[in-house]
């Protein structure tokens, strides 16, 4: 026992001391050429090799970690990695969370916009969450005049909308977005107008690692020096990079390089959690309201779809019972989110071609997906319901003379649902939980919600609490009614 | 001899691989009380069953009121409206959990048969009485006792106004206290002129109260016939084992 112990301490002392050994850097892994991730699950991009490149300079094991974009800040602060290497622009907003090294690379932002569009007035914009277009497109909204900003988990998604007819243009880095539509092929997409402004990329630490952001830019200066860093910049983006334009925006960036002597906190820290916490609100209260409205409407059509189907699984019509069988089978057996993204993608597109208008948005893509995958809950949990009901109040009504559908009414499904009301409550409670995943459908409802004010505000306790408190009051309310309900049928 | 209500030929029934019924013929006059009786497993309820379509029989040729029944032909709503003649009550009772006593008595006549609620109600009020329970109709049936439970379900069976009643051991799942008034609104239903098929353990009852018995074992009809002749004078020596093996006579 006591050699298992040993060998156990000295298992955790040496994984430690490899930690320490090695740097961890953090990028989306969706915004090639910088960041990929290949089909070994490998980072790869421009961002991967400088992150490499940097962590050998810096006599450190490099770690690269993939993390989504929309976590990324929280993950830096939460010490998930040590920093974040993944094309983040250097912002005033962001210099208060964090500490940025010089400028990695110079591009940026460019509109992109669909065959035949000649003015940005009346368009459907897509942006990435949290990038520095979503929020110069918030600053200036004359840019696109009377437009529906439709945000998107990454830039590989706003292609597959632009060309799914989803969206009419786009805002992105001039070489990520010029990337992906050139691998889209020959969509007629095509830049738009001049860059909207220069963007600067650096290599972005906590405020308690100035040490750590000295030493990058260090190891940054030793890379550009000695040809590294022209060498794998042409390797993904294709052509030599503009070393005099990425030395001028050195300049301009010195004072930003941390104090060694000082440390400076975090003021989101400081800042007092009650006002943080009132500020808030209204997001998230909106983002509640849309919570809401899905549950409340998915909540109904699934009861009425789940019962037919749960029907239909103990009907005398075998082909009926398969096809019960068939639709539970495949919505079961797939994740929501992918039944998400298919409704989004592929149904409603095909729906918008054919209506030749966009009669089927985000909302209703959602609503959708969320009404067929719980209906095929419920349903399950009403053909268990109907099952479990005496066999002999099937013989007692069919004594009665009763038809197969008037003994169903009247009999077996008033008693399935009195026992399966708690699971259906049950169904319920996942569903409201589910709904936080129609941000990836550009919709705001409360998680998303929280998570954007993550981003604005660089703190993640304050918001996700809340959101969790939210969640916590609509779900107990919901059950205490169903509780109600109970009783009352009781 | 009185007319033949319902007649069963060339019954076959099995489960799976177990012949329950082989070739079984049965014969119910109108006003007769008949009692089917015999060991366990004999195939006494299964025939009742049958009887109303309850179970579906291999073959079998039924004739109600000397109309052939083509059963296995008809779809499900003529098979439905032969369950219509007759009454059933279980053993075990089978109250709808869901709905008040006097809803429950309600649920054939206003649902199937399309009576208006009033007329319906007005004779389930009549029916409470008959069985005792009137003053019981806006209970839930848990709050009931057994013996009041099966009252219930005969007062359902007969608001159908059925021809006849299917009782399948209505007495079996009771407490002794509560059997002889179960038994006493059997007898009084029997001398009202209800004609009654009634699968039953009780031979003190098949003997007073019954007109004829038929004796099963494994699927066969081994003796039928008016109940006291049958039971002073057994012909099958597989009878008067039963009897024997039956002491309370």
């Amino acid at each position: 026992m006591r050699i298992c112990l040993l060998g156990l301490l000295l298992f955790l002392g040496l994984g430690q001391a490899e930690a320490a050994k090695s740097l961890r850097l953090a990028m989306s892994g969706a915004f090639q050429p910088f960041s990929t991730t290949d089909i070994h699950g490998q980072l790869s991009g421009f961002d991967a090799d400088i992150a490499r490149e940097v962590a050998l300079r810096m006599k450190l094991e490099p770690e690269l970690v993939q993390t989504d974009w929309s976590g990324i800040q929280a993950g830096l602060q939460a010490e998930k990695f040590d920093l974040i290497c993944g094309s983040m622009a250097i912002t005033e907003a962001r210099l208060q969370t964090m500490h940025f090294s010089l400028p990695y690379y110079v591009s940026g932002a460019q509109v992109f916009v669909r065959k035949g569009i000649q003015s940005l007035s009346d368009l459907r914009v897509g942006v990435t969450e949290d990038s520095t277009y979503a929020h110069y497109i918030q600053k200036h909204p004359a840019l696109f005049p009377n437009a529906r900003i439709l945000v998107f988990g990454s830039e590989a998604e706003i292609v597959v909308a632009m060309n799914t007819g989803k969206l009419d243009a786009f805002v992105s880095d001039r070489i990520v977005g010029g990337f992906y539509v050139k691998k889209a092929g020959d969509t007629g997409i095509r830049p738009f107008g001049d860059l909207l402004y220069e963007e600067h990329c650096g290599i972005s630490a906590r405020l308690d690692s100035q040490k750590l952001v000295h030493q990058v830019n260090q190891a940054l200066l030793a890379i550009i020096s000695d040809g590294t860093y022209a060498q794998i910049y042409e390797k993904w983006v294709g052509f030599p990079p503009d070393l005099k334009a990425l030395m001028a925006s050195w300049s301009e960036h010195i004072k930003q390089i941390p104090s060694l002597g000082q440390t400076r906190e975090n003021r989101q820290k400081k800042a007092e959690f009650a006002t943080g916490a009132q500020s808030m609100l209204p997001l998230l209260l909106e983002g509640l309201g849309l919570t809401l409205k899905l549950t409340l409407i998915t909540a109904f059509f699934s009861l009425l779809l789940g019962a037919l189907i749960g029907v239909m699984g103990v009907a005398r019509n075998p082909a009926l019972r398969a096809l019960c069988t068939g639709y539970t089978f495949l919505i079961r057996g797939t994740p929501l989110l992918v039944q998400l993204f298919m409704s989004y993608f592929v149904l409603a597109t095909f729906v918008n071609e054919i209506a030749g208008s966009e009669i089927m948005g985000a909302f209703s893509s959602a609503l959708i997906a969320l009404i067929f995958n719980t209906a095929a809950y419920n349903a399950e949990t009403i053909r268990g319901g109907i099952e479990s009901v005496d066999k002999g109040q099937w013989q007692a009504a069919k004594a009665l003379g009763m038809s197969h559908q008037l003994m169903l009414k009247r009999i077996i499904l008033p008693q399935a649902f009195r026992s399966v009301l708690p699971s259906l409550a049950n169904n319920l409670v996942v569903l409201i939980k589910d709904t936080s995943l129609v941000g990836a459908i550009t919709l705001v409802e409360l998680t998303y919600a929280a998570r954007s004010i993550v981003f604005q505000t660089g703190e993640a306790m304050t918001p996700f609490f809340l959101a969790g408190l939210l969640y916590l009051i609509l779900i107990t309310l919901l059950l205490m009614l169903i509780r109600q309900l109970e009783e009352k049928n009781a | 001899m009185k007319p033949v209500e319902l007649e069963v030929q060339n019954l076959k029934k099995s489960f799976g691989e177990r012949l329950v019924l082989k070739n079984v013929k049965l014969k119910v006059h109108a006003h007769e009380v008949l009692a089917l009786i015999g060991p366990s497993g004999s195939g006494k309820s299964t025939l009742l069953r049958c009887l109303n379509l309850l179970e579906i029989p291999d073959e079998a040729d039924l004739i109600w009121e000397g109309e052939p029944i083509p059963w296995q032909t008809m779809p499900e709503s003529g098979r439905n409206s032969h369950r219509q003649n007759m009454g059933m009550v279980f053993q075990h009772f089978h109250l709808f959990p869901h709905l008040n006593v006097i809803e429950n008595i309600l649920e054939g006549p206003v649902q199937v048969l399309g009576e208006s609620i009033k007329t319906a109600t007005e004779r389930a009020m009549q029916l409470l009485k008959r069985v005792g329970l009137e003053d019981r109709a806006r209970c839930k049936p848990h709050e009931l006792s057994g013996g009041q439970k099966q009252r219930i379900a005969i007062a359902r069976a007969l608001n159908m106004q059925p021809k006849m009643l299917l009782l399948d051991e209505p007495t079996s799942a009771l407490d002794i206290e509560m059997i002889a008034g179960i038994n006493d609104l059997m007898a009084e239903l029997a001398l009202d002129g209800m004609t009654m098929v009634l699968v039953t353990h009780d031979l003190a009852f098949a003997r007073d109260v019954a007109h004829r018995i038929c004796f099963l074992e494994d699927g066969e009809i081994l003796e039928d016939g008016p109940s006291k002749e049958v039971l002073n004078n057994p012909k099958s020596d597989r009878f008067r084992l039963f009897l024997s093996q039956c002491r309370f006579l």
